[in-house]
């Protein structure tokens, strides 16, 4: 009986008004606007290879390991198409420096473009396919009482468990059609683009984004089902369903950031800079005392052969000097880096410190916002796109370890730092003579360490598994609230 | 006729379950916005007053000595708006700190200002209740206005009378312009009342004004989605369907197109990258510093002693004032591009009233994008005016050089900026000016004349239509 029904429902929506405009606006919206977001993402892909590629070639310039500071960047997620999530919000870069550790930044190219939001692929399914599933299911019990269709239904052999399974599968078979059409044409759209390189784990993601839509559109029809078995007119059921679809679109996600925002303010940048400051006079005293210490001192009469702007990476570089140069900043650096890159961990749990409230302060908010099935729904996709901040996170915990690599290798390579290659070409003979004025040699680099990137795929399943498992909650607790007023409803 | 299909119109209305929920809804969110405005206004009062008042400590400890003034490094930052309650412009996301000194001004930033890491959200203020909330409602009080009569059939009985169709759609149109006008007129005075009466922000009789404009300015807006709701109901049989139709194109108008903006900027041109901007500036500074002979001889070198014979200050100056001035060049086009590209964003996506809107309260309530460039372009005349002071008492002194040249260290060593204390009174201090009513409206006459051409395109419309309607 439950098929009876639901072969009669699906044939019916599908030759519903509301279906046939719905979906033809799905693959118009997706046809015009995937393309213009592939393109965006090529342009970012190309921005993102010249800057590799200007890191690769100032590399080949350095010739003092003082100037080794290449900036790491991420690669643009091709699945950011789908969903934009912080891509564009957080830093995208990280430059190794022995004197600072690297965190998570926000930095926007622009901050003008902040007055648009975030457009991308999602939003699609977010929005038009959520109203779709509202207009399936606003009628599907009010409208059949007021056709008086209800009543000759139920006066059968049905079961009314039976009509309610039964329209939920009408529904849902009916709703796979846009979402599938939608997100197939995206992805062949995308595929087109001949930069697009998807590997064995993005289809993985993909996988896991197109299962996420359906359980999303499945929870927003059971939605509509609630709200018309609670109804008796389909109008008002109508009109319920879409207030509490604009709660759930619009109120929910901004008014859950701005409650998380009240409850758990944020330090000010002003305490952490001061502390820095503090922590910046101390190691200040600590190089001193090493200093003092060492018995060494720093002499007079210096004098060197600045090459401005030609050492890499945009630093300068000392050709040749005199003797008094070098002992000083053999002193300077020998002494000095060592207090430095000691420092730079402190320097980065202070500012560790404030980073962690920001992440609460957005755990909050996302935990808030988590009444809302549509931002269940932004959560798994922007996870899955890996444009959440875990994701960004997990890139710059993975710089961390490659900057200290990096450190490690030039500490090996310049004897703790105490030795003149550390900042200058010139050795310890050269200084006797006349300064040299030519450039130096670069410095052989192949076997510096090279950072890879590489997507963290099971930590990004993780993470959207309670989400998804919280999108079938509600699909559950939805059904059977309709369900229970549904046993209760007046068929007349 | 006509007052007659208005007073039934607004009774029907004002009865139905559609009204009481939207009232609810409405009032709520208002109240909201008032309630987070005063507490938000509060605390960024604060906080600017606390800033300005640094800066101001600082410019003071520096007037001992001229030079010290002249590279004194400033930081404005935006001060809070009062009328930021009826549309916040997305400020909270732009640059709220300008540094500048005498010679050289930074690029607008971020500073101290939330949480990067969140996700971006729309401040609840008037402007969004008004754009996503009012504009849905007036759609859901419209979508049955024709086809649903149709359906009961009191259409027909209307036109059976003596009243012409163009009465019974005007009458329908202003029955639905003043239902919606009352949650709107309440939600803002109960919005108004949290405000005023909390005595936080200072609302001055230029802001009454602009208010009233913004409110004039909703209706005009609104009025768009009441005769579009109107047309779409008289081109379709049944209510259910012109709710469909209706609702996609909401979507499109109001969630869609406006967040298109910033990816249509982003395709339609190269995006200005901070990182070029950097390695432009240094590759500036080693291009002027290895050709330093071209200012004359001895112009790189500098030598702490004043009496030093290799001192050549008037080239030291060319160089150093040519190094800064192409330094700013280059960040002034870094800056105007990126206003250019969202720019673009706004004006490809203006065929939605949703974005017009948005734009025109933020021009007349003098915040978002506009109010920052303006800002910065303010700052930029007190640099001028600043530095016509430093000159003038620089020309006071008979000991200075009267080299006014963005180099810290030869104005201390060889005088080239007079050392004489100077009187804080005197100096000049920066001060925000806001636009009156009436420039405002200029700069908003456009998206105005927009928004009066959507009203004009959709009653013509649904006018034709509704003349054309199968009434049986």
């Amino acid at each position: 009986m439950i098929w009876k029904i639901a072969k009669k429902e699906f044939l019916l929506n599908l030759m519903t008004f509301k279906f046939a405009v719905g979906t033809i606006l799905c693959v118009v919206l997706t046809a015009v606007f995937v393309p213009i977001l592939a393109k965006a993402y090529q342009e970012r892909l190309k921005t993102y290879s010249e800057n590799v590629a200007y890191n690769e070639s100032e590399l080949h310039k350095v010739t003092v390991y003082k100037n080794i500071t290449p900036t790491i960047y991420r690669p643009p997620s091709a699945l950011s198409v789908f969903s934009e999530g912080l891509e564009k919000q957080l830093g995208n870069s990280a430059t190794i420096n022995y004197d600072k550790v690297p965190e998570v930044t926000g930095a926007a190219a622009n901050h003008y473009l902040s007055i648009f939001s975030i457009f991308d692929a999602s939003l699609i399914f977010k929005i038009v396919i959520s109203v779709l599933a509202l207009l399936v299911a606003y009628d599907a019990i009010s409208g059949e009482r007021e056709r008086g269709t209800l009543k000759l239904m139920l006066s059968g052999t049905s079961a009314r468990y039976q009509v309610l399974l039964g329209k939920l599968l009408a529904g849902l078979v009916t709703l796979i059609i846009p979402v599938t059409i939608a997100f197939i044409l995206g992805l062949v759209i995308l595929l087109s683009f001949p930069m697009v390189d998807l590997g064995g784990s993005d289809w993985i993601r993909i996988g896991f984004m197109f299962l996420s839509s359906l359980v999303f559109i499945a929870a927003m029809y059971n939605l509509g089902l609630l709200f018309s078995c609670l109804a008796r007119r389909s109008a008002i059921s109508l009109v319920l369903g879409l207030f509490m679809w604009i709660i759930f679109v619009a109120v929910i996600p901004n008014g859950s950031v701005y409650l998380a925002t009240q409850i758990l303010p944020v330090e000010s940048e002003d305490k952490v800079n001061e502390q820095i400051a503090l922590l910046r006079r101390d190691a200040q005293r600590e190089f001193i005392r090493e200093l003092r210490n060492s018995g060494r001192s720093f002499q007079s009469g210096t004098s060197q052969n600045d090459m401005p702007g030609k050492g890499g990476f945009g630093h300068g570089y000392v050709r040749s000097c005199n003797k008094a140069y070098m002992e000083n900043n053999l002193i300077r650096y020998g002494i000095g880096v060592p207090i430095e890159i000691k420092y730079a961990d402190k320097y980065s749990a202070v500012e560790y410190g404030r980073l962690h409230t920001l992440f609460e302060q957005t755990r909050l908010a996302d935990n808030l916002s988590r009444i809302s099935p549509v931002s269940l729904y932004e959560n798994v996709m922007s996870a899955m796109a890996g444009t959440d901040v875990a994701g960004f996170r997990y890139f710059i915990d993975d710089v961390k370890a490659h900057r200290n690599n990096v450190v490690e290798y030039i500490r090996s390579r310049t004897n703790n730092f105490s030795s003149p290659s550390f900042f200058t070409p010139c050795t310890m003979e050269e200084t006797e003579l006349h300064p040299l004025k030519d450039d130096a040699p670069p410095l052989d680099l192949r076997d510096l360490p090279r950072f890879v990137y590489k997507a963290d795929i099971i930590g990004s399943l993780r993470r959207v598994i309670p989400d998804l498992a919280l999108l079938v909650f509600g699909n559950v607790l939805f059904f059977a609230l309709a369900f229970a007023a549904f046993a209760r409803y007046d068929v007349r | 006729m006509i007052r007659q299909i208005i007073h039934k119109e607004i009774l029907e209305n004002l009865l139905s379950f559609r009204f009481i929920l939207s009232l609810v809804l409405v009032i709520l969110l208002f109240a909201v916005s008032g309630f987070v405005f005063m507490v938000k206004y509060k605390q960024q009062s604060n906080d600017y007053w606390e800033k300005t008042n640094e800066n101001l400590e600082g410019l003071n400890g520096r007037t001992d000595q001229l030079f010290r003034l002249a590279f004194y490094r400033q930081s404005i930052w935006r001060k809070p708006k009062p009328l930021s309650l009826c549309s916040e412009g997305f400020e909270k996301s732009l640059p709220n700190r300008f540094t500048f000194d005498l010679f050289s001004s930074d690029l607008p930033e971020i500073r101290g200002q939330g949480n990067f890491t969140l996700s971006h959200f729309t401040s609840i203020d008037w402007v969004f209740i008004i754009s996503m909330i009012l504009s849905f409602l007036a759609l859901v009080f419209t979508y049955d206005s024709i086809s649903g009569e149709k359906e009961d059939g009191t259409l027909r009985q209307m036109l059976a009378n003596t009243i012409p169709r163009y009465e019974v759609l005007v009458g329908k149109y202003l029955g639905v312009l003043l239902t919606i006008g009352i949650p709107l007129i309440i939600g803002l005075l109960v919005s108004l009342i949290i405000v005023v009466s909390s005595n936080v922000a200072v609302i001055s009789g230029l802001d009454w004004l602009k208010i009233l404009t913004i409110m004039l300015l909703s209706f005009l807006y609104l009025s768009i989605f009441i005769l579009l709701g109107m047309f779409v109901s008289s081109r379709t049989a049944h209510p259910a369907n012109s709710m469909v139709v209706l609702l996609l194109i909401w979507v499109v108008f109001v969630i869609l197109i406006p967040s298109f903006g910033r990816i249509i900027s982003e395709v339609s041109g190269r995006a200005p990258n901070p990182v070029e901007l950097e390695r432009r500036l240094g590759e500036i500074s080693a291009e002027m510093w290895s050709n330093s002979q071209r200012f004359g001889e001895r112009a790189g070198f500098m030598s702490p002693n004043p009496d030093n014979p290799y001192n050549n200050p008037p080239a030291r100056a060319r160089l150093r004032t040519a190094e800064t001035n192409a330094k700013n060049q280059a960040r002034e086009d870094h800056h105007n591009k990126m206003l250019a590209q969202a720019s673009t964003g706004r004006n490809l996506t203006c065929f939605s009233p949703t974005v017009i809107y948005q734009r025109a309260s933020e021009t007349i309530a003098g915040t978002g994008i506009n109010r920052c460039v303006n800002l910065y372009r303010q700052i930029k005349q007190h640099q001028t005016s600043l530095r016509d002071y430093i000159r003038t008492k620089d020309s006071e002194d008979p000991d200075s050089l009267h080299l006014i040249f963005p180099d810290g260290g030869c104005a201390q060593a060889w005088r080239t900026i007079s050392h004489n204390p100077v009187d804080f009174g005197t100096v000049p201090k920066f001060q925000e000016r806001d636009l009156a009513l009436g420039q405002s409206l200029k700069l908003a006459i456009w998206d105005i004349g927009l928004l009066a051409l959507f009203n004009l395109v959709f009653f013509s419309a649904s006018v034709v239509s509704f003349l054309r309607y199968d009434v049986r």
